[in-house]
């Protein structure tokens, strides 16, 4: 259902030019559950960019569901957005005004459904939050806020969800409470793509893409969740 | 939950922001209703001017003798000859005033709507002394002259009294319940006016139907004034019509003295609204300011609401509840100041002109403010609109 082919992303101009991704190639069924990992700089998080619509390819193409999408416009990226990504992010990026039910609600706001709340409260007992829905996000920890932020991220049934550092900012016990949540999504169904730099948290995956200097070098399968790498 | 919804609760939690912006928006409707309510009193004092000339149009006999200046000016100096105009015009004069002001207005019953007060000027010796018999018909002359008051005794009740000027009873030392001999006939007197600082003090004022048959000039009178009751009543279209219609009389307009005054008035008021429209301009560039601050501050915001699927043109409707707040807030908030404003320094501005709150100015101010507020916001919010999901969150 995904699809990268030859994807290159260059930033700078002449002898500044840093190469982010070198002809990187990579496709996700659906259901997978990849994780990208790589030390810093290896280009793990452009990559992720790329696949979300937020950064531009200098070369090659990304497929969703057969649909070029690497090229479409910021206008009708915003479709894609509406049902086909979602995404996750370290820093929750909720918005502080409004309690996790409204924040939850408002892709289906964006999309003027609006009388689904039903789904947004739904979901919020999914992740386990029903005694929190009218708290705003500073009421909450930043466990409770990354289950919000899955909560809003599966709103719109997204073909793909795509997490950046989803436990970056937390302890060891919360970060397995959200993998393990993560793992029972994959297992319903959703197809997951994650960034992380910690090995912990990508054994939770299926599958392990490591990249180094914008290109891939390895691809791990771990078939027997759990196990150790 | 509705976009505006997210927008509201979002202004809840920066108050203190929006109120800055609506700030650029106050001092702007802030003046044009300050200005507007100034030059409303100012207008209205000098409407009141004009009602304090009397009438708004004299007739007199066409001749050029008379050296009757305007309504009751230099009366003093009067020379009465044998012109007069016949009572028998009444009628017409009325029909022609009050059909002008019909056809102007737009009026259709036939109610009569001028005030006419014909008067007769006889010169008569009184007590050895000669003076100004005015014959008025006395309800008429009052709705004109409302400044008359009653210093002594009480205004002309039945055909053989007479009212006299303040300066006149000095004169000879007249009091209430005096007689006055006019002709063959003694009048008694029943009031002594207040001074009023024009030519009445120096007159007697009776019935004009006593003085005529006293002075054997049945059917005649003076002048005429007219009161056309309207500031807005074509005084001049009344003027021309008489003059066109009845031989042998000269109707006058008194408003043109009035209009010099008035053109100052407006043109004040025009220069007064030319400055606040630069003030406002000044709020715009003040908004335009705030609401850069905001969207630079809510970068992250609109990130995310971009991230989870709003589309650009969605952002901008985020951005326009925000400034159609603003613009109801700083409405209100110009409207209570610009009243304010009005009551503080437009005494200065108009000597003695009241000034009073104009509710009307309401919905003027908040289409002002709002207006205002959404020019400001156009550029802020598509500037929002440039941000990128990706910039948004680096930029953390």
């Amino acid at each position: 259902m995904l699809e990268i082919k030859n994807a290159s992303k260059i930033y700078g101009e002449g002898s500044a030019q840093v190469v982010a991704l070198n002809n990187v190639s990579l496709e996700a069924g659906k259901g997978g559950f990849i994780s990208i990992m790589g030390p810093s700089g290896s280009g793990k998080s452009t990559l992720l960019s790329i696949i979300g619509g937020l950064e531009r390819l200098s070369s090659g193409e990304v497929f969703l569901d057969g649909m070029r999408i690497d090229n479409l416009s910021e206008d009708a990226f915003v479709n894609i957005r509406r049902g086909k990504i979602s995404y996750v992010f370290q820093q929750y990026y909720l918005l502080p005004s409004l309690t996790a039910l409204e924040n939850v609600t408002l892709p289906l706001t964006f999309e003027r459904h609006s009388g689904h709340s039903e789904r947004a409260l739904e979901l919020l007992k999914r992740v386990g939050l029903e005694r929190r829905i009218h708290h705003k996000p500073g009421e909450l920890s930043g466990g409770e806020q990354q289950r919000v932020a899955i909560a809003r991220a599966l709103v719109t049934a997204p073909s793909l969800i795509l997490a950046d550092e989803p436990t970056g900012n937390m302890d060891k016990k919360t970060g397995d409470e959200i993998m393990s949540l993560f793992n029972d999504l994959n297992q319903e169904g959703h197809t997951i793509i994650m960034v992380t730099h910690n090995p912990e948290i990508a054994r939770h995956t299926r599958e392990i893409v490591v990249l180094q200097d914008g290109q891939i070098v390895e691809r791990i399968r771990c078939e027997g969740r759990g196990n150790q790498l | 939950m509705k976009l505006y919804q997210i927008v509201l609760k979002d202004i809840m939690r920066r108050k203190r922001r929006v109120l800055y912006a609506a700030l650029g928006v106050v001092i702007g409707t802030m003046t044009v209703v300050g200005v507007l309510t100034i030059a409303f009193a100012g207008e209205n004092r000098i409407y009141g001017q004009l009602e304090k000339y009397g009438a708004n149009l004299t007739i007199i006999p066409a001749i050029s003798r008379i050296d009757t200046k305007v309504g009751n000016l230099s009366l003093g100096t009067l020379s009465i000859g044998e012109n007069y105009i016949s009572e028998s015009y009444l009628p017409k004069i009325r029909e022609i005033a009050d059909g002008e002001i019909r056809t102007a207005l737009n009026i259709k019953d036939n109610e009569p709507i001028s005030i006419i007060a014909p008067k007769l000027y006889v010169n008569a010796e009184v007590r050895g002394i000669s003076l100004v018999v005015t014959g008025i018909q006395s309800q008429d002359e009052l709705s004109i002259k409302t400044w008359w008051q009653v210093r002594e005794g009480e205004f002309l009740k039945t055909d053989n009294q007479a009212v006299v000027g303040a300066l006149t009873a000095e004169l000879l030392k007249l009091k209430v319940g005096d007689g006055i001999p006019l002709n063959k006939s003694v009048l008694v007197v029943s009031g002594i006016l207040e001074e009023t600082g024009s030519s009445e003090d120096y007159q007697v004022m009776v019935p004009l139907a006593t003085l005529q048959k006293a002075y054997n000039k049945e059917g005649l009178i003076s002048s005429v004034e007219i009161r056309a009751l309207c500031n807005a009543c074509p005084v001049e279209l009344i003027a021309l019509a008489l003059n066109q219609n009845i031989p042998g009389i000269k109707a006058l307009a008194v408003k043109q003295i009035a209009n010099t005054e008035m053109d100052l008035v407006q043109k004040v008021n025009r220069l007064m609204l030319s400055l606040a429209g630069i003030t406002l301009v000044i709020g715009v560039f003040g908004v335009v300011n705030t609401m850069m601050t905001s969207v630079h501050e809510r970068t992250r915001d609109i990130g995310i609401m971009r991230a989870v699927g709003a589309s650009r043109w969605q952002i901008i409707q985020v951005f326009m509840y925000e400034a159609l707040v603003i613009g109801v807030i700083g409405g209100v908030l110009g409207y209570l100041a610009g009243t304010l404003l009005a009551y503080g320094i437009g005494p200065l501005i108009f000597e003695s002109a009241s000034i009073s709150y104009i509710p009307q100015f309401i919905p003027l101010s908040l289409g002002i403010a709002v207006a205002v507020a959404a020019v400001a916001t156009v550029y802020p919010a598509l500037r929002a609109t440039r941000i990128r999901i990706a910039e948004a969150f680096r930029s953390l």
